[in-house]
């Protein structure tokens, strides 16, 4: 495991639409190493090694293989740099022989005066099952109605029949049975070795600690995690999996409070009569700053003082990048912050207008032309924007809002401040009333908000909610900040309820 | 201005004003033999609207917020009686048009600052500002008399000028209020002024900015008031507030404002109500109190048929709310 890097992956990115598939994945892959890749399904996994394999191209971010810069354009080129894979789906051709399928695409070297020569492929096909230790099927039959288990061995035998120095393994083991799955063992501790590298993926976490070196967690596309298999346990890549709670799938990962040191917001001192008492703190760019308390705490008193639209007693809201004191809520809107309060139909949306209407209010401002024109057509393609980019499901922009589901709804209600260029986003209780995919989506939402360095202050009465998003958490109680917690020191549910209380 | 013109998306409450408009129209070319179409009747409409129309087009910034302005009448008799006077005394004939727009705004901001500053309902307001007002003017007129058109400015009572005039502002008016910023709040604030404020519209600010611009257009209405007429008249500007309130919900806006404010509306409201007191005079029934019972009347049919389209909408959207 200390070997050279024979694979480094920097920076890698793929998109699918507006989806992440992977981002900002980083790998070192070393001599001798079987490294383990697992996430739950659509963390990315697959897209990673099909990349690596040459069947995607990423779309940015480098690759290096033995040093040398690596961008394959096919799979056959990533073959030629010592590359291959067995993918997921069956990749045999079933009205070809299993013979040829083994030299899929390189049967060229057997041909002898434009025809291929069946015999000599067989041979060297054989060849490869007996090297390898695998299985031999019949060669000259098709390959259509075989076992899905002699399917893999053949994809296998083609995979391994370039000789590779790194060989790609997408969940071959759950199509296998025991003794074949001994086989594939045994092949890799060989590979092993033979000082080359594997990368294996599969959902049998037990199965994955057992076999590999290392073990790189995804989430989201993202890589959340590296451990040492001989010194992690299921229960650990299960956490790092999931994030905190299996319930909560969508929450983060990471246990680490990051953010920039950059202030955005300012809160000194700041009493409202009856609702908040010397509130002081600051939330700064990419932080997501949580809210939690019980009932009469004063979390939702936080959103309404720091746009703006309550009459303090005393105390300042600053907005750190434009250098201004908040008092009144126009005045937010136009210093780069956003509101998302908690009532939707009744603060938040004008529910009779249409979408269209609701969509452009927050940007009223940016969308003036010559003369205060407010062109129609300029007003709907940001409408259109909103819509597009957030899925909103409509018969289009000009439905009234309240046609819409809740989770749609909130959709607009969120959407139509991210299409804005914000400092700070307050939210007070975002999922309040949607359904688990809007929530999902909202979460995305937010963590994307937080790599665009925007702040985010969230207040929600959800305590998973909060666990799960915040890279710090205030506790309130009767109007005042009781407790900090970072998301490194004690973030449960236990400790926090202990502060509410 | 409007693209793709989809059937499908009119409602119902959208059509009454232009259903209602057409069977006005039809009714009275019937009932007056046809007079009512010869281009002198023409004309003599168009300009009979002039004042409404002008008066309304400030008033339905208001009723877009969900407010109402009903001291425009009072306000076209201030603005103009005040105005032509000052012309007078200082011998300065076009005086009277800045001052006049001058006095009207005054008024307006007035209103606009108790209405958003001392949260004071604007139809209180506008009841308590109608009688006090009406007073002041009286007891000024008392002391001034009638007065006429200065003869520098005789020029603005010729009906090319005073048409030419209209449709400029007419066309400023609409270009305000459906493609500017002050229309688009105002109505948010009509739909919803929690939300409006909530997300960070200067709600107090556009209350006070409508009620101005209201009373701006009625110091436009005195002019043409006086253009049209030559002079101040003791009755200057009465029953004009009724009048513009009731082509506006005539038009088809409802009381609560928001989205269902349009301009078109507005111009369609006053023709009709126009159709109707100068169709009931070619009639042969000028005499005012039959007219005024025929408009009371059909105000109340208008408000039966707005509150029961509204009715129906607020049933589809709770029916929408549960499945």
């Amino acid at each position: 495991m200390s070997g050279e890097v024979i694979l480094e992956i920097k920076g890698l990115n793929k998109h699918f639409g507006p989806t992440y598939a992977n981002k900002n994945v980083d790998l070192k892959l070393r001599r001798g190493e079987v490294r383990g890749l697992i996430g739950e399904n659509g963390s990315g996994k697959s897209t990673l090694l099909s990349q690596i394999a040459g069947l995607y191209r990423p779309d940015s971010g480098e690759m290096l293989v033995k040093g040398e810069p690596y961008a394959p354009h096919s799979p056959i080129d990533a073959n030629r740099h010592g590359i291959s894979m067995v993918m997921q789906e069956l990749g045999v051709v079933g009205n070809l022989p299993a013979g040829v399928n083994v030299f899929l695409g390189r049967t060229g070297q057997f041909a002898k005066g434009g025809v291929v020569d069946l015999n000599a492929l067989n041979k060297a096909a054989a060849a490869q099952f007996a090297k390898w230790d695998l299985p031999m099927p019949p060669l000259n039959q098709l390959t259509d109605g075989m076992m899905i288990e002699t399917r893999k061995m053949i994809e296998l035998a083609r995979a391994l029949s370039i000789d590779p120095d790194i060989l790609l393994l997408d969940e071959v083991t759950q199509s296998l049975s025991l003794n074949n799955r001994d086989k594939l063992y045994a092949l890799i501790r060989r590979f092993k070795e033979m000082d080359r590298a594997v990368v294996v993926i599969t959902h049998d976490i037990e199965e994955m600690i057992r076999i590999t070196d290392t073990i790189t967690v995804l989430r989201d596309g993202e890589v959340v995690g590296e451990v040492r298999s001989a010194e992690t346990t299921l229960d650990e890549i299960r956490m790092m999996m999931v994030g905190r709670q299996v319930s909560g799938e969508y929450y983060r990962a990471d246990m680490t409070p990051t953010y920039s040191d950059e202030v955005v917001l300012r809160v000194k001192d700041l009493s409202v009569p009856h609702e908040l008492e010397d509130i002081s703190f600051e939330v700064h760019a990419g932080e997501i700053l949580g809210f939690c308390g019980l009932s009469d705490a004063g979390i939702h008193s936080i959103g309404k003082a720091v746009y703006g639209l309550s009459k303090p007693s005393k105390g300042t809201v600053h907005m750190v990048p434009t250098d201004t004191d908040i008092h009144s809520a126009p005045q937010a809107l136009a210093n780069f912050m956003g509101y998302v309060p908690k009532d939707r139909d009744n603060e938040a949306l004008m529910i009779h207008a249409n979408i269209r209407d609701n969509s452009v209010l927050p940007s009223v401002e940016e969308l003036k032309g010559k003369a205060g024109l407010l062109a129609p057509r300029k007003l709907s393609r940001m409408a259109e924007g909103i819509r597009e980019r957030f899925s909103v499901k409509t018969t289009g922009v000009g439905q009234t809002m309240n046609a819409l589901s809740g989770g749609n709804k909130q959709k607009v209600n969120l959407g139509r401040w991210l299409a804005k260029d914000l400092k700070l986003l307050i939210l007070d209780c975002p999922t309040r009333g949607v359904d688990v995919g809007v929530k999902a989506n909202i979460y995305a939402l937010m963590k994307e908000a937080k790599k665009d360095n925007i702040a985010t202050i969230l207040i929600s009465d959800e305590l998973t909610e909060v666990l799960g998003m915040a890279d710090r958490l205030l506790v309130m109680k009767d109007g005042r900040i009781t407790k900090e917690i970072r998301r490194d020191e004690d973030f449960t549910e236990q400790s926090v309820i202990g502060e509410m209380i | 201005m409007k693209k793709g013109f989809d059937l499908k998306k009119l409602r119902l409450s959208d059509l009454v004003p232009f259903i209602a408009f057409v069977v006005l129209l039809v009714f009275f070319a019937v009932a007056t033999g046809g007079k009512m179409f010869s281009s002198y009747s023409l004309q003599k409409l168009i300009e009979q609207s002039i004042l409404t129309i002008i008066a309304a087009s400030g008033v339905l910034f208001v009723v877009a917020q969900g407010s109402i302005d009903l001291t425009v009448g009072v306000n076209v008799a201030l603005s103009g009686v005040v105005g032509l006077h000052v012309a007078q005394v200082t011998g300065i004939g076009w005086l009277m048009i800045p001052v006049s727009l001058a006095v009207g705004l005054l008024m307006g901001l007035l209103n606009g600052v108790i209405v958003a500053k001392c949260h004071v309902p604007s139809f209180t307001l506008s009841i308590a500002m109608l009688i006090g007002v009406r007073g002041i003017v009286n007891y000024i007129q008392t002391i001034v008399g009638v007065e006429y058109v200065p003869a520098s400015m005789t020029f603005i009572t010729a009906s090319g000028v005073r048409i030419a005039a209209f449709f400029v502002l007419l066309l400023v008016m609409i270009y305000i209020f459906e493609f500017t910023r002050v229309g688009r709040y105002s109505r948010a604030i009509g739909e919803n002024e929690t939300t409006a404020r909530f997300v960070g519209i200067p709600v107090d600010k556009m209350k006070i900015l409508v009620f101005a611009l209201s009373g701006l257009m009625a110091g436009f209405g005195s002019v043409f008031s006086i253009a049209a007429v030559g002079g101040t008249t003791q009755t200057m500007g009465s029953f004009l507030e009724m009048q513009v309130a009731m082509a506006i919900f005539f038009g088809g806006v409802l009381v609560t404002g928001g989205s269902s404010a349009k301009f078109y509306k507005v111009i369609l409201g006053s023709l009709s109500i126009t159709i109707i007191v100068y169709g009931l005079s070619l009639m042969g029934m000028s005499e005012s109190h039959i007219s005024q019972s025929v408009e009371g009347i059909l105000l109340l049919l208008i408000l039966f048929i707005t509150i029961l389209t509204n009715r129906q909408k607020k049933l589809k959207t709770e029916h929408k709310e549960e499945a």
